[in-house]
């Protein structure tokens, strides 16, 4: 048998009803969508898609609509603040557990529980933890500043603003604008870091002991090591798992929905939340211009992409 | 000297590792021990570890105030649902993909790998358009069908079946069998860890989705348990203790899953982001 010669119906049908059903259906439908002002309880044909047809105008309104520009920015926010946050601990937690010490799995195994957790669970769990005033967090600063303001008292010196403002009240996380993105990110990097960490350790597991064995014989010390073999052969994974991130990091949704609903004031409404509003959240839905949403944000996703991919000559290091 | 540097640094590095671990974990162990504690009382200093009396009443309370136990079994229907279909329209197509040639074949697996870039949230309205035209919002159907074509089960099963030696299958053919005989008898059960990676990840996939199951469902009977919990936290607003209870029945399943199966999540996970 080199193969058998004809179409497989019976293992293709599936796949294959499920991919123009599921998949490269609806794709046609959105872009479609979003070029008309088409109302969920219009009959779904071609004469209804016609005479609620726009042209660009949904697009032309997302250039003039200011909650998409804050949408816009605070997705630019969230994206680069957590996403390097997470590539940087995750870097340092692989490094750290890519060795052998009695404990090492279950240590690995501690920082994968939060991403076999569900982001519902994650954030409903952080909004307590966040609690300005009943949370661990603000308890433990709250007490962290009244240590320090008694230090200060101990000397007849009264301790600076900072330190009282952090002693009797401390950051009023998600229900403050200012604190409301800060503390989605909290959360977000604290449930992400062990799927990252997961990808550099296989990364690292990969890199052939014979070249730290040969830098070694060399008279290279552990730093130049770092420098020399593993972050050049690790940039593959470097790569692959920032984009990774970035792409999930367009397409935050739970959380925001879960902690902030959006809010304080649209502060932390992102893209993806934004889309959700229009569509599902507001009566009647503006499922048009929810879809031109999507396509705007599958256009940041792909020019991403594609300029990663460009940047990635520059700075990844290939095995010829 | 520097081998002493080097114990030390060892350990400081152990230290940190140990302590950002446990960081992970502490949340949880909050979670647990809250949902034991007397209904309203309130995280105070000096922290107490754990509760002097359980106080199951949290967890009476969670199950009888909101549809808990048909949440959940709504949730396991869409985990195990969604395994199933995607099982087995996965291992179909990837064998076919692996073992059959046809024209356009070539043509059929790019196109279903450039579907890996179109992010889900594209198809969102789409579906819901769909589905409520089929008028299948708030069933079974809507939660779990879109799982039907997956692009990533069908390549790694794909990429499994073309591992697999294909000695035993020509024999077989050989002696007479049927391209479905060969696929049922040989070649499935020999790609069973394939199958139990992938089960693993589409498991935890579907019971900790979100967005879709949102959308997709709006009677309170038919939510999955991460969908009613997030909607219908707001009746637990002050009653942390309750709220945690609820969330620590829905955090065992996934984690027991994840413990059990540790080796195949893992696999799953590199074997999607490395090579796919």
């Amino acid at each position: 048998m080199s193969s058998y010669r004809r179409f497989p119906w019976l293992f293709i049908l599936p796949s294959l009803v499920g991919f123009f059903a599921f998949n490269a259906g609806p794709i046609l439908i959105s872009l479609v969508l979003s070029f008309t002002k088409w109302d969920v309880f219009d009959p779904l044909n071609l004469g209804a898609v016609t005479g609620s047809w726009v042209g660009l105008e949904n697009y032309r309104e997302m250039a003039r609509d200011p909650v998409l520009h804050k949408a816009f920015w605070n997705t630019l926010y969230y994206v680069l603040v957590a996403v390097p946050l997470e590539i940087f601990i995750s870097l340092l937690v692989a490094l750290g557990l890519n060795r052998d010490f009695p404990g090492v799995k279950i240590v690995r195994t501690l920082y994968l529980l939060p991403t076999v957790t569900s982001v519902v669970a994650v954030g409903l769990l952080w909004r307590w933890v966040l609690n300005p005033y009943v949370g661990p967090v603000n308890l433990f600063l709250r007490w962290s500043g009244q240590q320090i303001e008694a230090f200060f008292g101990f000397f007849g010196l009264s301790a600076p603003g900072v330190v009282h403002w952090l002693a009797s009240e401390g950051p009023g996380w998600l229900s403050d604008e200012r604190w409301a993105m800060p503390g989605i990110i909290l959360a977000a990097v604290w449930a992400g870091i062990g799927f990252r960490m997961l990808i550099f350790l296989a990364g690292l597991q990969n890199i052939d002991k014979t070249y730290y064995e040969a830098a070694a014989l060399d008279g290279a010390g552990p730093w130049q090591q770092f420098w020399n073999v593993t972050l050049p052969l690790l940039s593959p994974t470097v790569f692959l798992n920032t984009l990774l991130a970035l792409i999930g990091g367009f397409q935050v949704f739970g959380l925001i929905y879960v902690m902030t609903g959006g809010g304080p004031l649209d502060a932390t409404n992102v893209l993806l939340f934004y889309l959700y509003q229009k569509a599902f959240g507001i009566f009647p839905p503006d499922m048009g211009y929810a879809s031109a949403i999507a396509w705007l944000l599958f256009a940041f996703l792909f020019a991403l992409t594609v300029a990663q991919w460009q940047l990635r000559k520059r700075w990844v290091w290939e095995e010829a | 000297m520097s081998k002493q540097r080097q114990r030390i640094a060892d350990a400081v590095i152990f230290v940190v590792l140990l302590l950002g671990g446990l960081t992970m974990l502490v949340p949880f162990l909050w979670m647990i021990t809250t949902s034991f504690k007397e209904p309203g009382s309130l995280f105070d200093l000096p922290i107490q570890l754990w509760p002097e009396k359980l106080h199951w009443e949290n967890y009476r309370r969670v199950l009888t105030a909101v549809p808990f136990a048909r949440w959940y079994f709504n949730s396991l229907v869409l985990a195990l649902g969604l395994t199933f279909l995607n099982l087995t329209s996965g291992a179909l197509a990837g064998y076919a993909f692996a073992r059959f040639s046809w024209k356009g074949k070539d043509a059929m697996f790019l196109l279903s790998l450039i579907t890996l870039m179109i992010p889900a949230h594209v198809l969102i309205i789409p579906l819901f358009v769909i589905m409520s035209r089929l008028g299948w919002i708030d069933t079974y159907y809507a939660l779990i069908l879109p799982g039907l074509f997956d692009a990533f089960a069908i390549f790694l099963m794909r990429q499994n079946f073309i591992s697999l030696p294909r000695e035993l299958e020509e024999a077989a053919l050989i002696d007479g069998a049927t391209p479905w005989q060969i696929y049922w008898r040989i070649a499935l059960p020999l790609a069973a860890p394939a199958l139990a990676t992938l089960g693993t990840f589409t498991f935890l996939g579907g019971w900790n989705a979100f967005l879709w199951p949102l959308i997709a469902t709006n009677s309170i009977e038919m939510r999955p348990l991460t969908v009613g919990l997030a909607v219908f936290n707001t009746q637990f607003t002050t009653e942390w203790t309750v709220l945690m209870a609820g969330l620590s029945l829905a955090t065992i399943p996934p984690i027991i899953v994840f413990l059990a199966a540790q080796k195949y999540f893992i696999r799953g996970l590199t074997l999607g982001s490395l090579k796919g």
